[in-house]
């Protein structure tokens, strides 16, 4: 079985850190400028510069997104950028404009250019014009079906990156305007309005014939490949992707470490055994998720594939605290608060180093440690007493007694 | 420039022909054509001897298992000899290349044609021109003509398509609404409005998905006299177009293009009442949302 690359995202330099710490082996991040996800925080170039130091001590890699469907006055300094990317240690850009295959080989060799999932490759023709077009990678479009998947890969060379978990759009990507028309906020520039997650009266001709208790949506559910990272690493993909720029660091850190854990199994015993795959589907289920399914990997997407009357994004309240650091002799850890708890609180620690261990939240001090009963103001840093070694970076969880 | 018309019924070719320079049809993986095999052939029977031209529509994505159904549909393509193809996968690229078709193709990316630099990449790889997204204003549309002067395609009449999607939006709407027996697949006469919007948006489901169109029928009858030196083509979509405003704007066009004259629009807005528009031409969308 050869390698594969856990690819994760990050909406800003704390979480791409978490991400990596937490076992991906690559993280994609958005810049300020030229990428989707206009509302995502997006790096500053010295954001992107300490990034590219840090990912040095885990081996990791860093694309950035460039994958915005370029309008002609967006190209406005397109060649200083992707030149500095490349200076600063950038590994590789995720592309839609086929043009930047072209300027970054010009500017920033040292790029590999990465063919966005915008573009919708759903064949291994379409692979095969990009790699003749010169790309380095393609991301294959999320209407492939794992057997279409396996065919692709077998045909081709070329390093193909396929979606395993997250948000995905109802449409093809890249082929919506419908916030364009809906909002004037152009879907393939940054200011998607997610229309396809609103309700809608069905007519014909004049007369309605939807149901007025169930209007219809065209909201999928949120992907959940588990079940197929298996037969995707035996196939040869080469990169396994986990959508959600937006998403919180707990998202992140829960989700890349039980994929992490899930591959590493893989790798190591050729299979996964189904308690294995149950085990890390219920650790997947932690994180918040949206509901979530197969998509199109087992082949078509029903009515039970969509959300009708649902549009949660799955938050819980979970998430109680960010360890800051930890002192081993006076078994003491600074914590962040994130979410409210209190003393008597049951406890599960998770992190890069750490796996679900549990206590309960007995003493707790402020920082002039007076003591602390209810922790509800979120970015307070405390002081709390824990029964086992954890590290920077590690996770609170509240969890049912 | 060649002003085209994509044609839905064989019926309408006779009306069309003496107006258009070409006509645009298809069967497969096409999602707005219906034309049989036999007719297309018969088509372009007609269409070379009346020294028209014919392109066939292949604007739909074609999935890895429909590969052998494409290199067969291409044979058959090949035989006709079209003046050009009209694609949106870019597997089509290499496939055509099997065929000796690669000088015909014209992207139609729908929504991702966007800018100067994408086309001329495209030119350059053999693309004999590019459909420009139909979300672009007319200013940036101006400015892609000048720096790609006669290698553009641009869809001047029409309902705009907004979304396509392989999910059976209509199919699962009705199973979870568990409304049997309704005939809503390749109805054109069904509609989506928003909850809070009062656009009536075309939704169409077939074999290829579902597709969502704008609300109004854009119309450049007014823009195309001031772009025509620069397009290589200009194309009525008739999609949801009722056969008498199609010979009529084909008529109307055809004045505008051939005699250069400005036409007068009011006869369009008088004699076939829509909701037309000017589309995205003087709307930018990239409203953030701090606008």
């Amino acid at each position: 079985m050869s390698k594969v690359e856990l690819l994760a995202p990050a909406k800003d330099l704390q979480k791409a850190k978490i991400a990596i710490m937490y076992g991906a082996d690559a993280v994609y991040v958005g810049g300020k400028f030229f990428s989707l996800r206009s509302r995502a925080s997006n790096f500053t170039i010295d954001d992107l510069r300490e990034l590219c130091i840090f990912k040095k001590i885990y081996d990791a890699k860093v694309y950035v997104t460039v994958n915005i469907v370029f309008h002609d006055s967006d190209y406005e300094g397109i060649r200083e950028y992707l030149k500095l990317l490349d200076d600063i240690g950038v590994d590789g850009i995720i592309i839609s404009s086929l043009a930047l295959l072209r300027i970054a080989r010009q500017v920033a060799p040292g790029l590999e250019c990465h063919i966005s999932t915008q573009l919708s490759s759903l064949n291994s023709l379409a692979v095969e014009t990009l790699k003749e077009f010169g790309a380095d990678r393609v991301v294959l479009a999320r209407e492939a079906s794992m057997e279409q998947i396996g065919r692709i890969a077998a045909i081709t060379d070329l390093p193909l990156e396929v979606f395993i978990h997250g948000g995905m759009c109802s449409n093809y990507s890249g082929r919506c305007v419908l916030s364009n028309r809906m909002t004037l906020r152009d879907a393939n520039r940054g200011g998607c309005a997610h229309s396809c997650r609103w309700k809608y009266h069905l007519f014909e001709g004049d007369k309605i014939i939807s149901n007025p208790n169930c209007l219809l949506l065209m909201s999928s559910k949120d992907l959940r490949a588990s079940a197929y990272v298996e037969e995707m690493i035996r196939c040869g993909v080469a990169s396994l992707k986990i959508e959600g720029r937006m998403k919180s660091e707990y998202y992140i850190g829960q989700v890349v470490k039980t994929y992490r854990r899930m591959i590493d199994e893989i790798e190591l015993r050729g299979h996964l055994i189904e308690e294995r795959l149950a085990y890390y589907d219920a650790e997947l289920s932690k994180a918040e998720n949206r509901p979530s399914d197969d998509g199109f990997l087992s082949g078509d997407c029903d009515n039970s594939k969509h959300l009708y009357g649902v549009n949660g994004a799955g938050v819980t309240h979970d998430y109680v605290a960010y360890v800051h650091r930890y002192d081993k002799a006076r078994s003491l850890c600074m914590i962040e608060v994130k979410n409210v708890f209190k003393r008597g609180d049951r406890i599960e620690v998770f992190g890069p180093h750490v796996d679900n261990e549990r206590f309960m939240v007995d003493q707790m001090f402020d920082q002039n440690w007076n003591i602390v009963e209810l922790a509800n103001k979120p970015t307070q840093l405390l002081f709390l007493r824990i029964p086992f070694e954890v590290h920077q970076g590690d996770m609170f969880r509240k969890v049912s007694l | 420039m060649e002003l085209l018309v994509t044609l839905r019924k064989r019926a309408l070719l006779e009306r069309v022909i003496p107006f258009v320079d070409g006509i645009i049809v298809g069967k497969f993986f096409t999602s707005s054509y219906h034309c049989s095999l036999k007719e297309i052939v018969e088509i372009n029977v007609i269409c070379k001897a009346n020294q028209k031209k014919l392109y066939i529509a292949l604007d739909d994505f074609i999935s890895e298992d429909d590969i052998n159904a494409l290199y067969q549909y291409l044979e058959f393509i090949r035989k006709l000899e079209p003046d050009g193809i009209y694609f949106h996968d870019l597997g089509i690229i290499a496939a055509a290349k099997k065929y000796g078709l690669s000088d015909r193709l014209i992207y139609d990316g729908k929504t991702v044609a966007c800018n100067s630099l994408d086309t001329a990449f495209l030119l350059s790889k053999g693309i004999d021109s590019v459909v420009l997204s139909r979300e672009l204003t007319l200013e940036e549309i101006a400015r892609i003509l000048q720096n790609n002067p006669r290698q553009i395609d641009l869809q001047v009449f029409g309902h705009q398509r907004l979304s396509y999607s392989k999910r059976r939006f209509l199919t699962n709407y009705f199973k979870e609404i568990n409304k049997k027996n309704y005939k809503y697949l390749d109805n054109e006469n069904l509609f989506l409005v928003e909850e809070q919007r009062d656009y009536k948006l075309p939704i169409i489901e077939n074999e290829e998905g579902t597709f969502i169109y704008s609300d109004y029928v854009l119309e450049m009858f007014n823009e195309l006299p001031e772009l025509k030196p620069y397009l290589k083509r200009a194309i009525i979509d008739t999609l949801f177009i009722n056969d008498d405003t199609i010979i009529d704007v084909c008529k109307d066009l055809h004045r505008i293009t051939s005699d250069n004259k400005l036409f007068l629009r009011d006869h369009l807005y008088q004699n076939h009442p829509d909701s037309y528009s000017s589309g995205f031409l003087y709307q930018r969308t990239n409203i953030s949302k701090d606008e």
